[in-house]
């Protein structure tokens, strides 16, 4: 973030809203989509160092720029399956530093199984819709570029469901389940506290009550939190 | 070949009509030019396999009555005759008892083989007929197999293709007789041919010695000839053999290939069933592959579109000023909305197309569609290798009719889902712990469901008492 290449010196170092810039590269097959996302990045001061349409540009870009963040579309050439996400997870093994936002215009619980595989830092996965309410997705762009989590509603709601029969999360009220599936979008206390338009300190009985349920023990930061519930959904 | 004639594409011979026009100094050079042929090479030594082929296949029957009557001389040798001095050997009823037997035993093993050698012999006859004649003869039905010992020889008795196979050689007699016939003509016109050139290197006797006349083979009979002028005669019966030997080949040849239609191919209605099969598979691949084809075009178009025009109305509602006109937020916000929306439904409609995951298979799709179920679902899923396209659309599609009836109709906790392969059939069970009761012909998703597995001779089996559980059992083939 600080070597900074001289051709963007002048542009701002903070992006808009106060958060830092990222250095990014988008790999998506649609042209008109990569070019209206790198727009929306450079609108919110993020650097894009490289745009390519395909998962092998993509490493390679990855490799070469080391970039804070990736995203990448799940479809792309040749086959149009999950080559994205093949990509993906290849990227969390060889560059653990750098984030990896992975888009879709469908959620498969299977796809995001495999893309969390019990870490959850650093990585996430957001229906494509989500784009269009620009400020939650640079949000969630900057909190796994930070390390942390952003997963759409619909991948917890799926994941949660797909793991009802585990013990414990029947016992959650309806209240608990809400403010669970927002802490494993990857929303801190404050920001399920806004969601829910609740005090912070309301949340923060909530999250007591839900670790105690589950079996789990506190823990004060964010990653561990989402980590652990992630991770018991997933088991 | 080396003619203009017009050449079938597909055997890459000449076609029977030769040129058109068909004037008479054509016709002339056609029947000059047909001895030299190919095709007449390829007719000819058909006819020449066909023929031996024919006699060594008859002379099998007459060889095993040798072989009886060989037996029973050897039989007759080797008994002792101080054994039982008062009667004669062949009155012995031990050894006629023994000799009754064999018969028995070998006639026995003739019958139950005879569909099978029946079968391998066709399978002979047609490779001739496809390899020399370009004239493929599709293959019978395969022969069932009975269940355990009386049912496999039961079926080995019913194999209507081996016995019609069995009767080929008997019924084509006749075409066997030209064969041999054109044979004939083609080798012993080509020896007539040559009398002219070599009668005078051995016919150079001293004046006066009377010498044996050498007869000439025709197909109306031998004559004689002891002159060299008759050598001429012997030529032109010569030439009008080697002239006729082509259509006579290939009237046996014809002869044989629809005789080998009747007999050895698969019969009428077996050859309509397996052109309906086949023609209904690709129907049913062409219809995945094209349902396929249109989730596609909307991902990579329109989808792709208005996930960019949602996306810009966004950036253009963040832009807006804080004092902008409350009428434009208004509608940029209602657009935006509009654009999400539409989004999300142009998305519920491509997936009811061609559910994405399923190009990754059945187990991802399967996950996905158990996770969004309304019911816990239990998941488990055992294939080896992956069935055909198509089959994995009807096989998700009856799964995610079957789960979203459980969640309806059957007021089910948990279903379990199971997908298994066993002897190149799919198995799809889905059972559920809920009220039961569920009938097809109250029409309720189930006819629509087995009449989408009916397209590809699957089966669905359901069992549902009132008061449950429900068990629905969907098989289908691997490949369409």
């Amino acid at each position: 973030m600080t070597a900074s290449p001289p051709e963007s010196a002048s542009a701002p170092q903070r992006a808009a809203g106060g958060a830092p810039r990222l250095r990014v590269v988008i790999a998506e097959d649609a042209a008109l989509f990569r070019e209206g996302l790198a727009r929306l990045l450079a609108d919110r001061g993020h650097q894009v160092v490289a745009a390519v349409g395909d998962a092998d540009a993509l490493l390679a870009a990855v490799a070469r720029h080391r970039p804070d963040v990736a995203v990448a579309d799940i479809r792309m050439p040749p086959t149009h399956t999950d080559e994205g996400l093949r990509a993906a997870i290849e990227m969390r093994h060889d560059h653990p530093g750098t984030g990896v936002l992975v888009l879709s215009q469908y959620i498969e619980t299977r796809y995001a199984a495999r893309l969390l595989a019990g870490n959850a830092a650093g990585v996430g996965y957001l229906l494509k819709d989500r784009v269009a309410d620009v400020a939650e997705f640079a949000d969630a762009l900057a909190r796994v570029a930070a390390g942390g989590t952003a997963l759409d509603p619909e991948v917890v709601s799926q994941l949660v469901r797909a793991s009802r029969q585990v013990q414990g999360i029947a016992t959650l009220t309806p209240r608990e389940r809400e403010v669970l599936a927002l802490m494993a979008e990857g929303r801190s206390n404050a920001g399920i506290a806004a969601a829910l338009v609740v005090s912070a300190g309301v949340v923060e009985k909530h999250v007591a009550s839900i670790f105690g349920k589950l079996g789990l023990p506190p823990s004060e930061a964010d990653n561990r939190r989402v980590l652990a519930v992630l991770r018991y959904l997933g088991s | 070949m080396g003619t203009a004639g017009p050449v079938n594409p597909a055997t890459g011979r000449e076609l029977p009509g030769g040129r058109p026009g068909g004037r008479a100094g054509s016709l002339a050079g056609r029947l000059v030019r047909a001895p030299l042929t190919a095709r007449t090479r390829r007719e000819l030594l058909f006819c020449l396999t066909e023929a031996a082929l024919g006699l060594v296949v008859l002379a099998v029957p007459f060889g095993l009555l040798a072989l009886l009557v060989v037996v029973q001389r050897l039989m007759r040798g080797t008994t002792p005759p101080n054994l039982v001095p008062s009667a004669p050997v062949s009155d012995h009823p031990a050894g006629a008892l023994v000799y009754l037997g064999i018969l028995l035993v070998v006639l026995l093993l003739a019958v139950f083989l005879a569909p099978r050698l029946g079968r391998g012999l066709g399978a002979v006859h047609r490779y001739l007929a496809a390899r020399l004649l370009g004239e493929p003869v599709g293959e019978p039905a395969p022969a069932r197999r009975g269940r355990g010992g009386p049912g496999r020889l039961a079926a080995m008795l019913r194999d209507g293709p081996g016995w019609r196979a069995v009767a080929y050689p008997l019924v084509k007699l006749p075409v066997l007789v030209v064969e041999i016939y054109a044979v004939f003509f083609a080798a012993a016109g080509l020896v007539n041919l040559t009398y002219p050139f070599w009668w005078r290197l051995f016919r150079n006797h001293p004046p006066g010695v009377r010498l044996q006349p050498v007869p000439v083979l025709t197909p109306f009979g031998s004559f004689d000839i002891a002159t060299f002028a008759g050598t001429f005669a012997a030529f032109a019966a010569g030439a009008a053999m080697v002239l006729a030997a082509p259509w006579v080949a290939r009237a046996a040849a014809a002869a044989d290939v629809w005789l080998m239609r009747g007999l050895l191919g698969p019969g009428r209605l077996a050859q309509r069933v397996a052109d309906l099969e086949q023609s209904r598979a690709l129907a049913v691949e062409d219809s995945a592959a094209l349902l396929r084809r249109l989730e596609r075009d909307l991902h990579d178009g329109a989808q792709i579109r208005l996930a960019t025009l949602a996306m810009n109305l966004g950036m253009a509602r963040e832009k807006l000023p804080a004092d902008a006109d409350p009428d434009v937020r208004e509608l940029v916000d209602a657009a935006h909305q509009g654009a999400k929306d539409a989004l999300a439904d142009l998305r519920n409609l491509a997936r009811g197309i061609h559910p994405p995951a399923l190009d990754n298979g059945l187990a991802d799709a399967l996950a996905t569609l158990a996770a969004g179920s309304a019911v816990p679902v239990e998941l488990t899923t055992a294939l080896p290798r992956r069935p055909a396209p198509a089959i994995e659309t009807i096989a998700y599609f009856c799964a995610a009719e079957l789960l979203a009836n459980a969640a309806k109709h059957s007021h089910a906790n948990r279903v379990t889902v199971e997908l298994t392969e066993r002897e190149a059939e799919l198995t799809l069970r889905v059972s559920d712990d809920g009220a039961g009761g569920a009938d097809p012909a109250r029409g309720s998703g189930l006819s629509g469901l087995a009449q989408r597995v009916r397209t590809v001779d699957g089966r669905v089996e359901i069992v549902s008492p009132p008061g449950g559980p429900t068990q629905v059992t969907v098989t289908l083939p691997m490949h369409a």
